[in-house]
């Protein structure tokens, strides 16, 4: 009878879970200092051990604080922010039927580091939560962008087209560095932190920042898990959608809201990194199917997996000296969005 | 100035990765063809002025090569001013990208785009002879009622024109063939200010001096900054088996130091302590683990305090895995706010002094 | 089964359908016939709650507007005249996808076929089967869909919309830009499907001679409204039709199939 192949196995699960979890471990053994392996599982160990209670030392020296303060809460952070970001563009692709649709293709991420921006210049902050102002509106801003983006982008082509999608993302985000631009002159003694703010960076990322990204994906990413059916929809045609029973216009705000999170909390806590959300589904539909059911489970790892070996390149290529993980990531993106585009237009 | 160079930095570490970037940065392309004018002409700048302008003090390195244009100099200069060190006729200096500029008498109506060049100018008694200024000059405190203009990539030259002057003072940047054209059609000088060390940092004051007609005052500023740097490097007597590490940009915005060649770099080797990163050069961004690693003695941030959440001292002192790095420990943070050590200018004596109090002074063990 | 009243759809100033009054029963095929522009394809549209309109819309006595959207997808099917696939899903992967009114969401599949009780997710398995059994789709079934011609790919979406298993079917010019023999494919099946009580079609077609050899029932449309309504023998005839194409129609039709006389 019919395969079941359109669930992502136990099997394929464990597989992907095994890929992350190494790349996980070997970003965490390897960075700008050398640490032997076997240090590495050491002071991993009795960081384990210190959590488990099972011993009240702490674990202590250098290699302690490389190693769980720097490098474990930063990988974690990459990973999750990987996760959430290709998650968010896969279910985007689907959303739109466009392989090129994504947070930083449409230039939702740019409204989201505006919105934070705002947040920045106005001090807005909220007594207690140190990163909610800056998140907060990070999210607020990407889900407005992302409305005004498809309003827009309907408006001139109710097809969505490949070529409107980018247009209306290179317009959009003009405008938005120039909304910057008018804010950075109003703020003028505050352009060195909205300076650094854009460029991004997951340096100094604290198990603190891993622990909101792990509620975030828990939540926003199970939404978009549960709806693979509906994207699937989406994904032949909108129209389709709705003519075999997709409730259209709920799932399009559940999904973009949700996406508007997702984009938001990662922008709030690392900048705007592009391209993993544009590239990572795409790799991996090359790999599981264009099917959600598998696709979105497997561009979560594929993009923890992806983000932790740009980050791994950013932080040892040229040390000591660190390149922002959005060039590695823009690098590789860039390459890939024009190969995709290419093929769409020849498609097409 | 220092938000370009901050700028300029950051590009620079970009651009050399980066052609690719597509996203985001789209308000910064234009920032890195400037990056790399910048780069390229003053290696050559560099070279030139020293050979035909500088006199004193880069003799050490280039004695035997200047010892002709230095007393062709003296004579031009001596022969123009007499006893007063008023000067009053023409004044031909050759500015830090090698162009020669003849004013018809000394500048009495000036513009001066980088904040160190008004920093000069105030020091040197030529500050009411201000007319215009760049976006970020914010120093000494009168500075800011100078009318201000764009500077950097969007720099203007009508509003420049509007202002009437006589004299532009600005620093390196892609346009600047063009827009020295422009303005000297106009019939406005046009003189490239641009130090990349403290002996850079003479030679702007002292051409500054000689186009405003305060070569005394210049003189005597230049003066002053030589007796502080060699009080403080005979006093300390630092052996370079003491560490610091300049924090450029705070870990929240992603690491940043001044490494090699730079101002601070300059200073710490002034008072014998060794900069955590002389290895990387210029204003870089670095990794957190290797400053874990190289466990500084020392920690100098230049990170702004805008009164809410921890101070920059506090920020770095609760920072998760630096409670072993030496400096953490001792409390060795010095947080300088006012730019002391980033800007070519006479206050550089200032922040060294800052620095050596900090060190080796009182309060220091 | 489906009883349209006073329907209107009004884009700014311009109306595309003008108060439109129908009915369609239980195992009756209604013809849609009329020139471009007549409002054919809108009216579809209003009746899947597309577009927005005013008049009514009744499904079985009950308001479409009120139903909930999967509720809808089970009363009421459509097949579009066009396609165009992006992303490589497979035949089968599309076709189970009509599947989704009878188990929206991740929710357990339905356990009902055809009346019976065959056990857990079997409903879904046995219609998705059946559909593409009907549709002749079975050796193609993993086949990306990218990779199918164009009538491949419209029994792909009727098998889809098989498995949906409404009770009334909507085709907006299915067969438009198919050959003739997936033409006669399409509609041989449509009209086979027919066959099974409690079902009904309605179809926009441009093709009188299909119109007249497959339909029950016509509706003439021109400028939004109904030029006339009744049975297809009734209504696709030169009275009506040359008024509303302007020319004389069973004059040409013939003029066209004398060519084929020997």
């Amino acid at each position: 009878m019919r395969s079941r192949s359109d669930r992502f196995s136990f099997i394929e699960l464990l597989i992907f879970a095994a890929v992350a979890f190494a790349v996980l471990c070997l970003c965490v053994c390897i960075g700008s200092v050398s640490i032997s392996l076997a240090d590495t599982l050491s002071v991993l160990w009795d960081g384990v051990k210190y959590q488990a209670g099972w011993t009240s030392a702490a674990p202590e020296g250098l290699q302690a604080s490389i190693i769980l303060s720097v490098r474990l809460p930063r990988v974690l952070c990459v990973a999750m922010t990987g996760a959430a970001l290709a998650l968010a563009g896969g279910a985007m692709q689907g959303l739109l039927k466009n392989p090129l649709a994504d947070g930083s293709t449409l230039g939702v991420s740019s409204g989201a580091a505006l919105g934070a921006v705002i947040a920045i210049a106005l001090g807005i902050r909220f007594p207690g939560l140190p990163f909610a102002g800056t998140m907060v509106m990070a999210i607020v801003f990407a889900f407005l962008s992302l409305v005004l983006i498809l309003t827009l982008a309907y408006r001139l082509d109710y097809s969505l087209a490949t070529n409107t999608i980018i247009l209306i993302g290179v317009i959009f985000s003009m405008f938005v560095s120039s909304l910057m631009n008018i804010i950075v002159t109003f703020a003028a003694d505050r352009i060195q932190n909205i300076t650094f703010w854009t460029m991004g960076s997951l340096q100094g990322a604290s198990y603190q920042n891993a622990l909101v990204l792990l509620g975030v994906l828990v939540i926003f990413g199970g939404i978009i898990l549960r709806r693979a059916q509906e994207l699937n929809a989406f994904a032949v045609s909108e129209d389709n959608a709705r003519h075999i029973g997709v409730d259209v216009r709920r799932v399009k705000l559940v999904i973009l809201i949700t996406v508007s999170a997702l984009i938001g909390v990662c922008v709030s806590i690392g900048g705007s990194i592009g391209f993993v959300g544009l590239v990572t589904p795409h790799i991996v539909r090359m790999l599981v199917g264009p099917n959600h059911r598998r696709l979105l489970p497997a561009s979560l790892f594929g993009g923890a997996v992806f983000l932790m070996l740009a980050d791994l390149a950013a932080r040892t290529l040229l040390s000591p000296i660190e390149l922002p993980i959005g060039v590695v990531t823009s690098l590789v993106g860039a390459v890939m969005f024009v190969v995709i585009f290419y093929r769409s237009r020849r498609r097409g | 100035m220092k938000h370009n160079k901050f700028l300029t930095a950051i590009i620079a570490v970009l651009l050399s990765c980066t052609l690719a970037a597509c996203g985001g940065q789209a308000g910064t392309r234009q920032t890195t063809a400037v990056t790399e004018a910048v780069t390229k002409e003053t290696t050559v700048a560099a070279a030139e002025t020293t050979t035909e302008e500088v006199s004193e003090v880069a003799a050490e390195e280039t004695a035997a090569e200047i010892t002709e244009t230095k007393t062709e100099v003296s004579e031009e200069a001596s022969e123009a001013d007499g006893a007063s060190g008023e000067v009053s006729g023409p004044v031909t200096v050759t500015d830090m990208l090698g162009r020669e500029v003849t004013l018809e008498e000394p500048a009495t109506r000036v513009v001066a785009l980088t904040a160190s060049d008004c920093e000069i100018l105030y020091a040197i008694g030529a500050g009411d002879m201000l007319v215009g200024r760049g976006t970020y000059c914010d120093y000494p405190a009168e500075v800011l009622d100078v009318p201000e203009v764009q500077s950097g990539s969007e720099t203007n030259i009508e509003e420049i024109l509007a202002l009437e002057p006589q004299l532009l003072i600005m620093s390196t940047m892609s346009q600047t063939e063009e827009q020295a054209a422009q303005l000297e059609a106009a019939g406005v000088q046009v003189v490239i200010s641009d130090a990349q060390d403290i002996a850079g940092v003479y030679t702007a004051i002292e051409m500054i001096g000689k186009l405003m007609g305060k070569e005394e005052n210049a003189a005597e500023v230049i003066e002053s900054m030589k007796t502080t740097f060699a009080e403080i490097e005979e006093k300390s007597g630092g052996d370079g088996s003491q560490s610091i590490y300049f924090e450029v940009s705070p870990l929240e915005y992603g690491l940043y130091t001044a490494g090699a060649h730079t101002f601070m770099d300059e200073v710490a080797n002034m008072l014998g302590l060794k900069n955590c990163f002389a290895d990387v050069e210029g204003w870089s961004a670095i990794s957190e683990e290797q400053v874990l690693e190289r466990n500084p003695d020392y920690i100098l941030t230049i990170t702004l305090y805008y009164g809410e959440g921890p101070t920059p001292e506090e920020e770095i002192l609760g920072r998760a895995g630096w409670e072993n790095v030496t400096a953490v420990k001792n409390k060795a943070i010095l947080n300088l706010v006012d730019n002391e050590l980033s800007r070519p200018a006479p206050r550089l004596a200032d922040g060294a002094k800052m620095l050596f109090d900090f060190v080796y002074g009182e309060g220091a063990e | 089964m489906l009883q349209v009243n006073d329907l209107t759809v009004r884009y700014g100033d311009l109306t595309i359908v003008d108060h439109l009054n129908f009915t369609v029963e239980e195992g009756q095929w209604l013809m849609v016939a009329g020139p471009n522009g007549a409002g054919k394809s809108t009216m579809l549209n209003a009746v899947t709650q597309g577009t927005v309109y005013t008049g009514q819309v009744l499904f079985e006595g009950e308001n479409m507007k009120k139903k909930k959207a999967a509720e809808r997808a089970r009363c009421v099917g459509v097949l579009m005249q066009n396609h165009f696939a992006e992303y490589a899903f497979s035949v089968e992967e599309v076709v189970a996808l009509g599947r989704y009114s009878h188990a929206p969401g991740m929710r357990s599949r339905s356990r009902w076929y055809a009346g019976s009780d065959i056990g857990r997710g079997g409903g879904d398995d046995r219609a998705v089967e059946d559909a593409l059994a009907l549709t002749g789709m079975i050796s193609q079934r993993k086949q990306s869909i990218l990779t199918l011609s164009g009538g491949e790919l419209q029994r792909t979406f009727l098998a889809q919309v098989f498995a949906q298993n409404p009770k009334l079917l909507l085709l907006d010019e299915p067969t438009n830009h198919l050959d003739l023999v997936y033409q006669k494919q399409v509609f041989e099946l449509i009209s086979q499907w027919l066959q099974t009580p409690g079902r009904a079609v309605i179809s926009v077609v441009h093709d009188l001679s299909l119109a007249k050899a497959y339909g029950t029932k016509a509706l003439l449309m021109n400028h939004g409204r109904a030029v006339a309504c009744g049975s297809a023998e009734e209504i696709l005839v030169s009275q009506y039709l040359d008024s509303v194409y302007r020319m004389d129609v069973a004059g040409w039709m013939r003029q066209m199939l004398g060519q084929w006389t020997e």
